[in-house]
This record gives C-alpha cells, sequence and structure tokens, in this order.
C-alpha cells in the first residue's frame, strides 16, 4: 500500500484509504473495490443514503484505472462511541442495522459493523466509511453480525443491566467487547430471553468452541436472506425498545439549582451580549448539563458542543436535539477531569478529546457552574484548570460561586476535615492565577446570587 | 468478493441459521400478538419520536432533482 499521509485510523480496510488534504477528508479508492464502488453508484444507492443523510455525502474528484479519489463532506468535530449516551448509542446501533437492511434489499451488504463507522453530523448519527458496503452473496451468513454485537448489541445491553458507565468500556476495548465477557456479566434472566439467549450466550458457547478450528475444518453454514432479515429485524425492534433502568429527571434540574427566576434570566442576557460581541461560529459550552444555556442564546453559532459528564443530561439534550431537529447541536458525554485519551495502534487510531478539540479551536468556550466542582471536588488548583481551558479556545466565559455560595458550602462541608486545605478556594485567588493566562475583558456579579461571571481572553 | 480482513468468528457465521430461526418465531409471536390486542382495541398507540422505523424511503422522498451528486 502506498498510501500518502493516510489518516493515522485508516489502515485496516484493503478497499482504500483516508487522507487529509488541506483540512479536506478524501478518500483513495483502490481498483479492487471498482466493482462496487460502480455499482453503488449506478444504483442510487449512494444517492438514495445521502437523500435520506444516512452516508456522508462525498463527490467524486478524479477517476482513473488505478484510483479513483473522493471528497467527502466535512464533519466539524468527530466524537467516539465511548463519548456518546446510552440514546446516542441506540441511534448509532438502529442506523447500522437500517443500512444493514436496506443493502440487503438492493443486493448489498455490510461488511462491517465497527461503532467507529458512525458519528454525529447536524443533529444526526450518520455513516461514515464509504467502502463498508459490498456485494451481498445468496444465502451467506452476515459476516458484521459478530462485530454488530460486540460493537453494539453487548454495549447497551450491558449498560441496560448495569447503568450507562459500561459505554466507556469501548474506549478500552477498540474492537468491541469480548462476547465472552458479555455472556458473563449479564445477569442468569437474560438467558431466559430468546433473544438474548440466542444472541449473546449461545453465540459466547459457539464461539468458544470453534475458536480451535485451526484447520478450518468445520462447514460454513449457509442463511438465506429472509433468514438474516428476521435477525436484523429482531434486533432492531429489541434495541429501539432498550431503555436505561438509571432514568432521572434532568428536565427539572434547573429548579434545583441556586438560582432566582431573575439571576437565571440576568445570568442568560449577559451571556447572550458577549457571546454576540464574539459572535462564534463554533462554540463549547463544557458541563453543559442538557444544554438549555446554549439554546438561550440568540447566536448564530453553525456548532454547538455541548459536553457533561452526566449520561443523562447528555440524554436529555439528545432527545431534545431530536425532537426539534436542529442541527448545530452536538451533545457528548465528557469527563474533564479524565478527558478521552488517544487509543488504538501508535496511540493515533482514535484521536483525544484534546487533540480533537485543539484542531477545531471553538471561537469561545463556555463554563458555567463548572469551575467549584473542578476545584473543590477535583481538587484541580486554579492554575491548572485555566490551562486546561487556555488549551483550545480564545475566549472563555466562566462563572465563578463565592465562597459563600450554598453549592460551595456542600460541597466544602463534605470535605470534613480536609475542608481547610481549600482556603484557596476564593474569588481573589481565582482572579490573580486566571490572569496569569487570560485578560479579563468584562466581569459582572449576578445580583440574587453569589455568583460572578467573567468574559476573558486569552494573553 | 469479501476481504477477510477481519475475523468474522466461525462461530459467529454458523450460529447465525439457529439466530435467524429464533428471531422468526420472536417476530411472528409479536406480530401476532399485536394484531390480537389491535382487534381487542388494547394496542398502545406508537409514541415514539425520537426512532424512527427501520425503513429507507427510496429516492421518491421529494423530488428532489436538484442534488447534484
Amino acid at each position: 500500500m502506498n498510501a500518502k499521509n493516510a489518516h493515522s485510523s485508516s489502515f485496516r480496510d484493503p478497499s482504500g484509504y483516508v487522507f487529509v488534504d488541506n483540512g479536506d477528508i478524501k478518500r483513495v479508492i483502490y481498483p479492487v473495490y471498482f466493482k462496487q464502488y460502480k455499482a453503488l453508484n449506478d444504483s442510487d444507492f449512494f444517492k438514495t443514503l445521502f437523500e435520506n443523510e444516512l452516508l456522508i455525502p462525498h463527490k467524486e474528484l478524479t477517476n482513473t484505472d488505478k484510483e479513483v479519489v473522493i471528497k467527502a463532506e466535512k464533519i466539524s468535530f468527530v466524537t467516539y462511541p465511548y463519548e456518546w449516551s446510552f440514546n446516542m448509542y441506540k441511534e448509532a446501533a438502529l442506523l447500522t442495522l437500517k443500512l444493514q437492511k436496506y443493502s440487503l434489499e438492493q443486493g448489498f451488504s455490510l461488511k462491517d459493523a465497527s461503532a467507529f463507522n458512525i458519528t454525529f453530523h447536524n443533529g444526526k448519527a450518520i455513516f461514515i466509511d464509504t467502502l463498508s458496503f459490498d456485494f451481498y452473496i445468496e444465502n451467506t451468513p452476515w459476516r458484521a453480525y459478530k462485530q454488530f454485537i460486540t460493537h453494539f448489541f453487548g454495549p447497551l445491553l450491558l449498560a441496560h443491566y448495569h447503568g450507562a458507565q459500561q459505554l466507556k468500556l469501548m474506549s478500552n476495548f477498540i474492537d468491541g467487547i469480548p462476547v465472552k465477557m458479555i455472556s458473563s456479566m449479564l445477569p442468569f434472566k437474560t438467558r431466559l430471553s430468546p433473544i438474548l439467549y440466542s444472541n449473546i450466550h449461545l453465540l459466547a458457547k459457539l464461539e468458544n468452541k470453534h475458536n480451535e478450528d485451526y484447520k478450518g475444518e468445520t462447514k460454513v453454514a449457509s442463511l438465506s436472506k429472509k433468514g438474516q432479515l428476521n435477525i436484523i429485524k429482531s434486533l432492531y425492534d429489541y434495541i429501539k425498545n432498550l431503555e436505561l433502568k438509571e432514568h432521572s429527571e434532568w428536565g427539572n434540574y434547573y429548579d434545583k439549582i441556586n438560582y432566582t427566576d431573575d439571576a437565571f434570566m440576568q445570568k442568560s442576557e449577559i451571556i447572550n451580549t458577549w457571546v454576540n460581541t464574539i459572535k462564534p461560529e463554533c462554540l463549547i459550552d463544557v458541563g453543559g448539563n442538557d444544554g438549555t444555556f446554549v439554546r438561550k442564546l440568540n447566536s448564530s453559532a453553525k456548532t454547538s458542543l455541548v459536553c457533561d459528564i452526566d449520561n443523562n443530561a447528555v440524554d436529555f439534550n439528545h432527545k431534545i436535539m431530536k425532537l426539534n431537529k436542529e442541527q448545530f447541536m452536538l451533545p457528548f458525554v465528557l469527563d474533564v477531569l479524565n478527558p478521552s485519551p488517544s487509543i488504538g495502534l501508535n496511540n493515533k487510531e482514535r484521536d483525544s478529546f484534546l487533540n480533537r478539540i485543539k484542531e477545531l479551536a471553538p471561537d469561545v468556550t463556555l463554563a458555567l457552574a463548572v469551575i467549584h466542582h473542578m476545584s473543590l471536588s477535583g481538587n484541580v488548583p486554579f492554575s491548572e484548570s485555566a490551562k486546561f481551558f487556555s488549551t483550545f479556545s480564545k475566549h472563555l466565559i466562566i462563572e465563578f460561586p463565592k465562597r459563600e455560595d450554598s453549592w460551595v458550602q456542600r460541597l466544602l462541608n463534605a470535605k470534613g476535615d480536609f475542608k481547610d486545605h481549600f482556603d484557596f478556594y476564593s474569588l481573589d485567588n481565582f482572579i490573580s492565577e486566571y490572569t496569569n493566562t487570560f485578560e479579563i475583558i468584562e466581569q459582572k456579579e449576578i445580583e440574587d446570587s453569589k455568583r460572578v461571571i467573567f468574559l476573558l481572553r486569552k494573553k | 468478493m469479501y476481504f477477510l480482513y477481519f475475523d468474522p468468528g466461525l462461530g459467529a457465521m454458523i450460529i447465525q441459521t439457529i439466530i435467524a430461526a429464533v428471531a422468526g418465531v420472536v417476530l411472528f409471536s409479536k406480530n401476532l400478538m399485536h394484531k390480537i390486542k389491535v382487534f381487542l382495541g388494547i394496542a398502545k398507540p406508537i409514541q415514539d419520536d425520537v426512532f424512527d422505523d427501520i425503513e429507507i424511503k427510496d429516492s421518491d422522498i421529494e423530488n428532489n432533482n436538484s442534488s447534484e451528486r
């Protein structure tokens, strides 16, 4: 393979590779995939998927008998499976099944079903691996079936039974969670469900039995198209009805926090004015909950990233985004104290959160009601949190709850004997540490609350 | 032609026949139950706004000829 600056994640598939050219995402297709590519073009397969916004659109740039080069629409910020909330994960799983069903009907089949083939773009899950479609051969089973189980069905089931935190396992198991492990982690009662027994437990058993067959002596079974469609439909129905047990009411989160209605309005007015002077194309709200604040902005930002550590908040944001058909919103799960690392081959296959956000460089970062959690729950000194915020955007709008704030008091009291260690937590210290990295453009007290809000610019 | 660049799992290929049979029975009985419930008037209305159906509409969604692709 003579791949010139191939993207570090694009080495598995021999049909071609992705490369970045002046910020554009391009894809080289090798002759080995020409037949498939032509058939997909001629049958309007690609066109239908583009129109339904299920596959990332591309345009053909060059077409020779050595290679075809296509240019794909750019995705502003790629999120990975371990950054999705439960329902985002569900949407991605359903999209994969939907594509496989459609492919089968058109005489194609997905040759892989990796969760990394999907990301979120314009408010929807979208398939990004254009070369994943191959010809369907009559009466063959789906070769990506096991991958679907280990990348999608397994993680979703684990999240259903043990909580959404399980979805983070994917950052350790880049090639899917082993079936045996899924099977061992599911409660006994799942053996009584025909769908779960056959798709997980029986699969684990058979995989175990056949992984000793090095000579390939076992006869490969045949499976009719109708049979395969049955598997896909039954998984689709099952996953569609799968829910988290832990669902809490994030809808009324803002009733629980320390804002009178007036203060809340005032806060959003201040932020609105500031954001409008910056006129961002792109912004990120760190600890942005369910996106309430970003939705209150009347800015023209094309992309608004809203991340939160709480899966339920992100899930709620995802739901609102879907119901309102919002294109600018991009919710994802992120722990600022432990952002997603770079993983995979050479530690380059999937990029870290920091690298991706640095590349995106949002025009403004909102950090509302976050600093006390970072400083008090996470023991992060002001100098360190300032360093974090200064790495990716020029402007920072940050809210500082003073020591007297009841939330701060609650966090401090929880520290018990260790409380004195946090004497550094004061407005003066905050200002003196942050002004090492940032300059203060504006600073406003929010009336009726013990909070101050700052507009800062990187020095 | 398939590119065998990852291991599909031999067990996983064989087992799909069994899973398909199970899935067929489950789908059939669910369908039947739904029909019975509709007949008795106790079927729940479909209220899922967020996730749509598995079907993908063919090009007839809109007469969108402006698309250059």
